[in-house]
């Protein structure tokens, strides 16, 4: 048990250290412009827990952090650079909503499984893509991804303005979905989605099929070295492209749940980056499925913390994204006291 | 439409993405795939205006811009370098810190999370008008472009001769080629790829001044809008090459000039405006196509 521990203490080493030290960097960046930085930290970190009905918000903020973060843990195992998170969580929200709206005459109980399906396959599809193109012809996913997540969001603004948008409404947003297919809330908290509950339990599964079957085993030897993987055996294209299938089906299922559980429409402006903030967590979890439920928990605190901070102190919330940039930056990066890898011999 | 006018559009389009695709041609050579050109040229963007409209002399504005995209690149190398970040994340920093930090000094000292738009900005030198009109269709598209415009024209052959014709350019390749042998015959890699990175940070730095102080004038957050990424689609279309590069970037460019064209017919802006994205994913998929049916071992 003792050498577990100690295991798992190398492990959170790297990225308790990143956080506290942008974290630190944050604070004397707050306080050089604010009068009261303790105050300004106190309500970014924890005025998420000063009311039930913050709270719910910050579970309904971590619910698309976590699936998305979930799911790109499946592509980088894979080996698979996926920054799409962004456009396939479009593509998932309009897919259900377009869904819903067209379909809305059907009874729940067939609605409500259908258009959680649309919402995965179409984040599915837009992580398809790339993987497919990627196994097949080696085209780079990075550049791929970040180019489909702007045709994503063009994609839907075209539809949300011209198609399916609520004419009643101000700004760039749809018709509602029907009632009777709205996800419930969570017991005893009001507001909170009860899309945060399968957020969470899709978490630990994941970390089963990734580290505790043999499907997964595959996954990771096809994301670590895909010829070797192929020379034992293993159909490994098959398993890189199912992964960016699973990890576009996530993130769209994210879109999904958000439409049906908070949003209840499609809205252009719904995310504040969770894509890039979602590969941030992910990232900070050392591609971790169950570690990621815990860094999109934290990141979803400071998401909507930055808000509770700035009415209360003028801080602009703005701070989160300039310190999710340099956590970015910071948490790959070795602070051992070395030589300059320039004068080492040997491979660095 | 006249053909002046969209080779005018075309030009001034495509030179923020020859440059975009310049500064990640050069990293790409020392083996680094650079994500953080967007992020460079946004950093470079913001300080051109800011310094300008503090200044008011268009001359100290565009060196602010160039020294802003440098200093990224430099946080940049010595991550990545020094620190052993891995080169997409780090780069990924970047841009997240760039977007960051700009929107963070717009909200905190110029209070206007919109924007920064100067009441009066100094203009940079611009061809002037009528002076080439009797050269037929491309003298006119010439008139109104900028210098920066003049200096990416410049900049193509520059970054040939560099990396073909010179000593630095060769052990800058050998190090991107194979590290251990460029290593064993002496080449400092470390060093190399650092001045890659520099090198890209002054090619992104004339993108994003280019891109704010040509005609806007002002400062958007987010204004580079995903132009350091096409800029790296059309690096890896040219592989890596700088002629074929700027000859994608040009393309790219020239999709984006049609899709404004394009606004004028009944098509919605959105898919006009999606072009340049999409060609840049067909291109890169049509140009590894190419190289997988060479390499195909023919039949018997």
């Amino acid at each position: 048990m003792r050498s577990d521990f100690t295991d798992f203490l190398r492990a959170v080493r790297g990225p308790l250290g990143a956080i506290a030290l942008t974290m630190a960097l944050g604070f004397l960046l707050v306080a050089s412009i604010s009068d009261e930085p303790v105050l300004a930290y106190r309500e970014l970190l924890f005025a998420n827990f000063d009311s039930l009905s913050n709270f719910a918000l910050f579970l309904n903020r971590a619910t698309p952090l976590v699936l998305i973060a979930v799911g790109i843990t499946f592509a980088f195992r894979a080996g698979v650079f996926n920054v799409g998170g962004e456009g396939q969580l479009f593509a998932g929200a309009i897919a259900t909503t377009v869904f819903s709206i067209v379909f809305s005459g059907l009874p729940a109980i067939v609605l409500f499984p259908l258009a959680i399906a649309a919402g995965i396959l179409g984040g599915a599809l837009l992580g398809w893509i790339p993987g497919v193109l990627k196994v097949r012809l080696g085209v780079d996913e990075v550049v791929v991804t970040f180019m489909l997540n702007t045709i994503a969001l063009l994609f839907t603004s075209y539809l949300v303005n011209q198609v399916i948008r609520d004419t009643t409404a101000y700004g760039a947003v749809s018709w509602m979905v029907p009632e009777k297919i709205w996800l419930p809330t969570i017991p005893g908290i009001p507001g909170a989605t009860s899309g945060f509950i399968i957020a969470a339990v899709l978490s630990l599964a994941s970390w089963v099929v990734l580290f505790r079957t043999k499907w997964g085993a595959e996954v990771r030897a096809a994301g670590t070295n895909l010829r070797y993987a192929e020379a034992v055996g293993i159909a490994a294209g098959g398993r890189v492209i199912w992964a960016m299938l699973i990890a576009g089906g996530f993130a769209g299922l994210a879109g999904a749940l958000y439409v049906l559980g908070i949003g209840h429409r499609f809205e252009q402006n719904f995310s504040p980056e969770y894509g890039l903030v979602a590969l941030t967590c992910a990232l900070l979890a050392r591609i971790h499925p169950a570690a990621a439920l815990f860094t999109s928990l934290y990141y979803a605190m400071m998401l909507n913390g930055a808000a509770y901070m700035q009415i209360s102190t003028e801080v602009p919330r703005s701070l989160v994204d300039l310190l999710t940039g340099l956590l970015v930056l910071l948490m790959t990066a070795r602070f051992t006291l070395r030589r300059r890898s320039g004068q080492t011999s040997g491979a660095f | 439409m006249s053909i002046e006018s969209l080779l005018a559009s075309v030009l001034e389009q495509s030179t923020p993405l020859v440059l975009a695709a310049l500064a990640a041609m050069i990293t790409l050579r020392a083996n680094i795939l650079n994500v953080a050109v967007e992020g460079m040229m946004l950093v470079a963007a913001f300080s051109a205006i800011a310094v300008g409209a503090l200044t008011d002399s268009a001359f100290i504005g565009f060196w602010a811009g160039l020294a802003g995209a440098i200093f990224a690149s430099l946080v940049f190398s010595t991550m990545t370098l020094r620190f052993g970040a891995g080169f997409i994340v780090a780069g990924l920093g970047i841009n997240l810190l760039a977007a960051g930090g700009t929107l963070f000094a717009l909200e905190r000292y110029y209070n206007s999370p919109g924007g920064l738009r100067p009441i009066a900005f100094p203009d940079i030198w611009h061809v002037p008008e009528g002076s080439l009109s009797f050269i037929p269709v491309i003298g006119p598209a010439i008139e109104g472009q900028s210098i920066i415009v003049f200096l990416t024209v410049l900049a193509v052959p520059a970054c040939w001769v560099f990396l073909y014709r010179t000593p630095t350019g060769a052990y800058l390749r050998a190090a991107g080629e194979d590290e251990h042998a460029a290593r064993s015959a002496g080449i400092d890699v470390v060093r190399m790829k650092a001045l890659a990175v520099t090198i890209s940070g002054l090619l992104a730095g004339l993108a994003g001044t280019q891109l704010a102080m040509d005609k806007l004038h002002f400062f958007l957050p987010d204004m580079t809008a995903g132009r350091g990424f096409i800029g790296l689609a059309a690096t890896l279309f040219g592989a890596g090459q700088p002629w074929m590069t700027a000859g994608a970037a040009v393309l790219f460019g020239f999709f984006g000039a049609l899709g404004d064209r394009l606004q004028a017919f009944d098509i919605p802006a959105q898919f006009v405006l999606m072009l340049p994205y999409v060609a840049a994913i067909l291109a890169l998929a049509l140009a590894r196509w190419r190289i997988h049916v060479r390499n195909k071992p023919s039949k018997l």
